[in-house]
Parts: C-alpha cells; sequence; structure tokens
C-alpha cells in the first residue's frame, strides 16, 4: 500500500533564501509523526509547502502515488489533506456554527456528530460569535473544522501554543482518537505531549532534518533535545 | 435663513445622489475587501451601464429594460476583464493592480468613444410625476433611486449573512488563505464577487444616466468621487459604505444650497479632515501595511 | 565624485543626444519632452524609489505654475525670480500637506493627492476666479522680460535653459541615489519594518521624499507657465492626472533615465497616434494594461540592464551589469 505522504528532497526559499534542504519524510496510514525543532527551523514551511500555500524550488510530495505539487492549496485540501494553522485563526466574525458550515460546504460532509464527541464544548458554543472564543476553544472549532470530510491527513501546526494544560491533555487524547482514523503530522515545540504520542519524529534543525527517530522506546523528551 | 422646502428639496436630492454613489462604491469596497484589489475598471461598467441603457431604449423605447441590459453588458464585461486580466495579477501589490485597473478604465473609455462618438446621448426621464413630501414637490424617479439603493443594500446583506456563498466570501474577506485551507476554491468567490460589483455598477450607470450627460469621459469624472466615498467609509465596509455614500451625497447637496463651487471641493476637505483623525477611514480596518 | 567625468558621462550623453533631436525634431516638440520628463521624474522617484502612487502630481504642477504665474501677471517680469517663485510655493505646499499624507497607506495617498488636484482645480477655476480670472486663465507673455545671456521669453533659448535645468535635475536625483538617503528611501519602500528597526524614521524619509519630488514638479510647473506664456486651471485637470503615472511606467519606473525616456515615446506617440487612430484613450489604456502584464519594467526599464551588460560585459570581465540604479 502506498504511503499517505511520501516527501522526497524538498527544498524550499523565501525569496533569494533557502529555507529547507533537501528534506525527506514519510507518512503511513493512520501513523502519528512529529516534527519537532526550534523556532524558525522551518517546520511551518514545511506544512505549509506540503498543503500547497508555498511552491518549493525542488523535490516531490506524493500522496498514495498521486502528485501535491503545483496544486492549488484547495485542491490539496480537497484530496484530503487538511492543514491546521498555528496563528488559531477562526472567521471572527461568523459563529461558531457558520465557520463549520463552512468546513461542512467545502467537504460536503454535514454530519458533526463526530465532532461533538471529540470536542462536545463545541455544541454549547454554536451561537457565538468566533472572534469572542478563547484560545482553546478556537483551536477545537480548527480542528473540528478540519476533520470534516474525514480527511485522511491532518497537518497540524503548533496546536498546544498558548493553551492551558487541561486543554492539552484533551488535545492529547482527541489526536490519540483521530490518529485511528487519520494520519497526523503534528509540528510541535511541546516534547513531552508530542513524545506520549507519536509513532515518529522527525527533528528538524536549521532546515535539515537531522534526526528520524521510529524506535517508541528511544522518542522520549531528552532523547529529542539531544538533536535540537 | 435656508427655506424650509428647499432643504427637503435638497435633502431628497442628496440622498438619490447618495445612492447612486453606494451603488457605484459597493463594487470597490467588495473588490478591496475581498481580492486586495482597487478596481477602478468599476467606472467603466458604470458608463456601459449608462451607455447601453441608451442604446436598448432608443431601440426599445423603455429605460427599464435599458437598465436591465447595460446590468447584463456591465457583468459581461467585468467577467471578461476579471478572467483576463484580474486573474494574473491578484498576487501583485495594491499599486500594481491599481495602475492596470486604471489602464482598463482608460482603454475602456476608448472602446466607448470608438463606438458612441464624442457627443453627449441623451435619456429620457422614465417617470416625470413628483409627489409631495411635507409640503415639497419631489421628483419620483429620484425616490425610486433611494428605494433601489436601499433594496440592493438589504438584498447583499441577505446574501452576505444568509447563504453560504455569502458567509465564505465574509470569510475570505478577514482570510483569503484560511478559505482555501477548508478546500473552497477562491478563485471561483472572486469571480462571482466581481461580477457583482460591476453588475452593482452597471445598474448605477442605467439609474444615473437620464439624470446627467453620458458622455466618454463620464467615468472619469466621477472616479474621484466614487474613490472619496470609499476612503470615508473604510475599504472593505459595506455598511460603511452605505453611511459615508449618503454623507457625501448630503454634502455635495447642501453644500451646493450654501455655495455652489465649494459643494464640488466640500467632500474632499471633509475627506482629508476624517484621514486626519482616522487614516482608514470611517469604518475601515489597517488590514494592509502600506 | 561628483567632480569626475565618469559620474557625469551617462547625463551628459542623453542630453547630447536630446540636443541633437533638435536638429531633426520641431522646437515645441523637444521643448515639450524636456518638460514633460522634469514633471515626471517627481512622480518616477516617488513611485519607482519610495514606493508611492501619485494620481494628483496635476495639482504641484498648478502650484508651480500659478505661483509663477501670480508673479508675472501682477507684480514682476523676471523670468527667472518667477521661476524660484514656483519652487517655493512647492515647497511650501508639499510641507503643508505632507505630514498628513504620507502616513496613508499608498492607495489611499494616490487618492488624496487626487482629492489635492480636485480641490486645487476648483479653487482656481471658480473660487478664486477673481485673481485667477477663471478659465481665461492669466496671460503674461508680454510681462516677461527680456533676460541677459540667455532670453528665456524666446523658445529657442528657453530650449537651452531647458536643457540646463534638466541636467542640474538629473545630476540632483542621481546624486540623491548614491547618498544614504536614496538607500534609505528604497529600503522605505521594501521593508519599512526593518527599516524602522534599524532606527530611521520612515515618515521623516518619506516627508522628505515627498517634498523633493513635488517641488521638482512644481519646478516643471513654473516652466511650462514661462514657455506658454500663460496659466490655466487646465494645468491642474484631474483628467490629466494620470499622465505622469503612465509615462513613468512607459518609461520605467525607478530607472534614471525612464522619464525621458518615456516622455519621448508618450510625446511622440501622442502626435503620431492622434493623427492615425484619434482614439487616445484606447491607445494609452491598451498600453497600459500591456505593460503591466508584461513585466511593468517599461522601456528603458528593460532596456536598461540589457545596455549595461553589454557595455560594462568587458570591463568587468563578465562579471555582471554595474551595481543597480534601476530596479
Amino acid at each position: 500500500m502506498s504511503a499517505t505522504l511520501v516527501v522526497k528532497d524538498l527544498t524550499v526559499s523565501y525569496g533569494e533564501s533557502k529555507v529547507l534542504f533537501n528534506i525527506s519524510v514519510t507518512v503511513d496510514a493512520c501513523e502519528v509523526v512529529a516534527c519537532v525543532g526550534r523556532n524558525g527551523a522551518g517546520k511551518t514551511t514545511l506544512l505549509k509547502t506540503i498543503a500547497g500555500f508555498l511552491k518549493p524550488i525542488s523535490g516531490t510530495v506524493t500522496s498514495n502515488d498521486v502528485s501535491l505539487l503545483g496544486r492549488a492549496s484547495y485542491d490539496v485540501a480537497r484530496m484530503g489533506i487538511k492543514y491546521v494553522p498555528q496563528d488559531k485563526k477562526v472567521f471572527s466574525d461568523l459563529t461558531v456554527r457558520e465557520n463549520l458550515e463552512l468546513g461542512s460546504y467545502a467537504t460536503q460532509d454535514y454530519d458533526w456528530q463526530k465532532l461533538t464527541t471529540y470536542f462536545p464544548k463545541l455544541k454549547t458554543l454554536m451561537g457565538r460569535k468566533a472572534g469572542y472564543l478563547s484560545g482553546g476553544e478556537r483551536q477545537m472549532l480548527m480542528i473540528g473544522r478540519a476533520i470534516l470530510g474525514n480527511p485522511k491527513l491532518l497537518l497540524v501546526d503548533e496546536p498546544t501554543e498558548g493553551l492551558a494544560p487541561s486543554i492539552v491533555a484533551q488535545l492529547k487524547e482527541v489526536f490519540r482518537e483521530l490518529s485511528r482514523k487519520t494520519a497526523l503530522v503534528i509540528v510541535e515545540q511541546n516534547l513531552p505531549l508530542v513524545c506520549a504520542i507519536a509513532e515518529k519524529v522527525y527533528a528538524i534543525k536549521d532546515g535539515r532534518i537531522v534526526a528520524e527517530l521510529t524506535d517508541k522506546a528511544a522518542i522520549t523528551p531528552p532523547m529529542c533535545e539531544r538533536y535540537l | 435663513m435656508i427655506d424650509a422646502q428647499l432643504l427637503i428639496s435638497a435633502v431628497i436630492f442628496g440622498l438619490s445622489i447618495g445612492s447612486i454613489f453606494f451603488l457605484m462604491a459597493i463594487g470597490l469596497s467588495l473588490c478591496f475587501g475581498l481580492m486586495r484589489i482597487i478596481s477602478l475598471d468599476q467606472m467603466l461598467y458604470y458608463s456601459l451601464g449608462a451607455y447601453i441603457t441608451y442604446s436598448v431604449s432608443l431601440v426599445t423605447g423603455s429605460i427599464a429594460l435599458g437598465v436591465l441590459g447595460g446590468m447584463i453588458v456591465a457583468a459581461i464585461a467585468s467577467f471578461a476583464v476579471e478572467r483576463l486580466i484580474f486573474l494574473r495579477i491578484y498576487d501583485r501589490d495594491i499599486a500594481f493592480t491599481m495602475i492596470t485597473s486604471f489602464g482598463v478604465l482608460i482603454g475602456g473609455v476608448g472602446v466607448i468613444k470608438h463606438f458612441w462618438g464624442l457627443v453627449p446621448r441623451p435619456v429620457m426621464v422614465p417617470i416625470t410625476s413628483q409627489l409631495s413630501i411635507v409640503g415639497t414637490d419631489v421628483p419620483v424617479y429620484r425616490l425610486l433611486l433611494i428605494a433601489i439603493a436601499l433594496l440592493v443594500y438589504g438584498g447583499l446583506w441577505l446574501f452576505l449573512n444568509r447563504t453560504i456563498i455569502g458567509k465564505a466570501i465574509r470569510a475570505g474577506i478577514e482570510s483569503v488563505e484560511h478559505v482555501e485551507g477548508l478546500g473552497i476554491n477562491v478563485y471561483r468567490l472572486f469571480t462571482l464577487t466581481f461580477i457583482i460589483a460591476g453588475t452593482l455598477s452597471g445598474l448605477a450607470g442605467g439609474l444615473y444616466a437620464p439624470l446627467i450627460m453620458v458622455e466618454p469621459q463620464m467615468g472619469l469624472e466621477v472616479l474621484a468621487f466614487v474613490f472619496m466615498v470609499v476612503i470615508i467609509g473604510g475599504l472593505g465596509s459595506i455598511k460603511g459604505t452605505l453611511v459615508s455614500a449618503f454623507l457625501v451625497g448630503q454634502i455635495v447637496s447642501l453644500g451646493s444650497l450654501v455655495y455652489a463651487p465649494l459643494a464640488q471641493m466640500a467632500p474632499f476637505a471633509v475627506m482629508l479632515l476624517i484621514l486626519l483623525i482616522k487614516p482608514t477611514g470611517l469604518y475601515g480596518t489597517a488590514f494592509l501595511k502600506r | 565624485m561628483l567632480n569626475s567625468l565618469k559620474w557625469w558621462w551617462g547625463i551628459l550623453l542623453a542630453f547630447s543626444l536630446l540636443a541633437m533631436l533638435r536638429l531633426f525634431a520641431p522646437l515645441p516638440f523637444v521643448n515639450e519632452v524636456l518638460l514633460f520628463s522634469i514633471y515626471t521624474i517627481g512622480c518616477n522617484f516617488l513611485l519607482g524609489r519610495v514606493g508611492f502612487i501619485s494620481f494628483g502630481q496635476p495639482a504641484y504642477l498648478a502650484v508651480g505654475a500659478y505661483a509663477a504665474g501670480f508673479y508675472l501677471y501682477y507684480f514682476g517680469t523676471n523670468p527667472y525670480l518667477a521661476i524660484l517663485l514656483g519652487v517655493l510655493a512647492g515647497v511650501i505646499v508639499s510641507l503643508m500637506v505632507g505630514p498628513l499624507f504620507v502616513r496613508l497607506r499608498s492607495d489611499y495617498f494616490a487618492l488624496v493627492n487626487l482629492a489635492l488636484t480636485v480641490i486645487i482645480f476648483y479653487l482656481m477655476q471658480k473660487v478664486l476666479a477673481g485673481v485667477t480670472k477663471g478659465d481665461n486663465g492669466l496671460w503674461f507673455l508680454a510681462n516677461i522680460a527680456s533676460t541677459p545671456l540667455l532670453d528665456i521669453s524666446r523658445p529657442d533659448q528657453f530650449f537651452i535653459f531647458a536643457l540646463l535645468v534638466a541636467i542640474a535635475v538629473w545630476g540632483f536625483y542621481k546624486y540623491l541615489d548614491d547618498t544614504l538617503y536614496g538607500a534609505c528611501c528604497l529600503a522605505s519602500k521594501l521593508n519599512e519594518d526593518k527599516l524602522q528597526f534599524l532606527g530611521y524614521s520612515n515618515f521623516r524619509i518619506r516627508l522628505l521624499a515627498f517634498a523633493i519630488a513635488n517641488t521638482t514638479t512644481a519646478l516643471a510647473g513654473a516652466m511650462y507657465a514661462i514657455y506658454l506664456g500663460l496659466v490655466s486651471p487646465e494645468i491642474a485637470s484631474p483628467a490629466r492626472a494620470a499622465d505622469p503615472v503612465v509615462v513613468t511606467i512607459l518609461g520605467g519606473t525607478g530607472t534614471l533615465y525612464g522619464p525621458l525616456v518615456g516622455a519621448l515615446a508618450y510625446t511622440g506617440m501622442k502626435d503620431v497616434i492622434s493623427k492615425l487612430i484619434g482614439n487616445w484613450e484606447l491607445f494609452i489604456g491598451f498600453l497600459l494594461v500591456f505593460i503591466m502584464l508584461a513585466g511593468e519594467k517599461g522601456i528603458w526599464g528593460t532596456l536598461e540592464p540589457r545596455l549595461t551588460k553589454a557595455l560594462f560585459r568587458e570591463r568587468n570581465g563578465g562579471s555582471g551589469s554595474k551595481p543597480g540604479i534601476s530596479r
């Protein structure tokens, strides 16, 4: 069976300066993969390129043997690869319900049952304008919106940044549940979370992959630290 | 002391001008809000609306048909321009698109000159009756303009707040990238918005045609005013555009009661004043860096 | 640096070529080209170096023209003094409106300048018609005294004067490019945040640039007034507001010689096109769109990199073109 995501020798630059050098990453179906690295290492750039928001100079990105390069970002999303950005931005002027409606409209998936199973709080927030949500609630909304359409891969960018520990714990469980049906690539600085749920860890430093940890036992915070 | 009748007359007059300004400015405002482009070529669709109204009404004798024809032609023209030109330049900076749209406007003026010549074309007023309001005789046609503008505002509001496409557009005004990330084809939204803008500009031209001189430069003459309405209201805000359109209409109308030549200048002075206090306009937000 | 011939050679070459044009083309044509290019270089500087697009250059043209015109109509006869007054007026107006204008976003900026043009137009045409004689304009050709050495009341001698002024203006702008200030302008256009973090005041840089550019435009206006011997509200007509922008882009935004090339092409085309097609707007509109879609570099903008590469290849041993003035 072909892998859900294969990135090979990806090189990306912002204008004249190169940011990613020959990145190669593999994600199998329903696998939880983590990308760790310091600020500016290039993690967000990697996710954005996969999602179709940035164009690489060279390299390939395929999903189940279908190339993602050259496609518009909404095309990539339609293929079942959803990007959850770092900025925790939801459509402030729209209500939570309307935010979800947009997600449903795009994917034609109107089954919100699964969302409320993962995030029961959303049910009570339906009528509220998204601009008034807290950071944690926004994150829930973003992920909830992204899982409509049952994507095969979720690219999540620093989900726990700035969130309270209780919400982080909740997210950990949600990711665990999600990984039963969806592959996850999580970019994180929160090493304990990542090491608890990831089956594979890529360490990125200065735009290059410096380590690939596949042995579950070896994935511990100190181990990751070593490579950063 | 200004005569009360004259005042009422001037206020209605101002509201009717404001209605036309609104219909024209809303196109500019929407296009900026969603696509971050300054679409000066909206003035071209305004002119086309007026000219088609003239030609069609000449043949059929009906202004209503003329306005409808004007809207259709404006829609087609804006669709063509969006697909051929703007599609290629959405990612460029705002000054670039402004200059390009200006080129389209100028070229369009040339096209109009080619087909209709330089001589101003008169369009007859379809309704010449008057209504008595608080003792003053007011032209019904002007009241019709106000009614249409309010209807359009209401229609737009319903569209943006009650339909899923409208909500997608509102979401896009906040962040195009996030809408894309959901899997929605934003370029179709752009085209739709552009066509709506062009059609409304065409409507404005058709409705205004009986009241003004329909001549090739009409789009250029009104450009400064429309742009100013949008700036005072704040680019990207629908409510702001309505408020400032009526405001500018009143300034021009009441201003001409006081001192005629000043009336043309006053709105610009007001704009400068507003920009001094709030550099993004009354309702605008600082969406962009310079 | 300024003293070396090497620094001046480009400017001297360009204007020698223009002077030679005098032999082939009618005098009004070359005068028009010279004046128009001085008019445009201010807009070119604003757009290409500082990143401001202004649809309101006629405002400053009018300021310079009317200042010179008022003096010559009501007070005196010395054309040089008139020009000086025009320049002064340009400085004053720029510094009056500048502090508000340069704070605005680029699209708002374009518009407020257009607004200023409309205001000045109506001021001159209607409101102050008492002193400006409205649409009839102020006629003062007879008032201009003959000046010693170079009698600029005569078109052929005016040409020489204009040529000298142009050389001086170009020298000034080239010098500006070479200074730290010039670099600051460009930096302000490209990344105002970074510049701010470096400790520079974007506002001050832009205000100065605004004043420089519009004073140059006022200079052109004053010279137009002398050349035509009259000034009328027509000079502030909003309909002509886009002319400098079009010429700037046509020639090549941000290049030193763009305004010259653009003015030459534009004035030349105007005559030819008007005779052939007669539909000026159609032509200029499509041309503008074409240029923008084709890469917005303009005539000189496309030619210059190639020329410098070809000319300097031997000298530098193929290490590339000389440090760019243009972008």
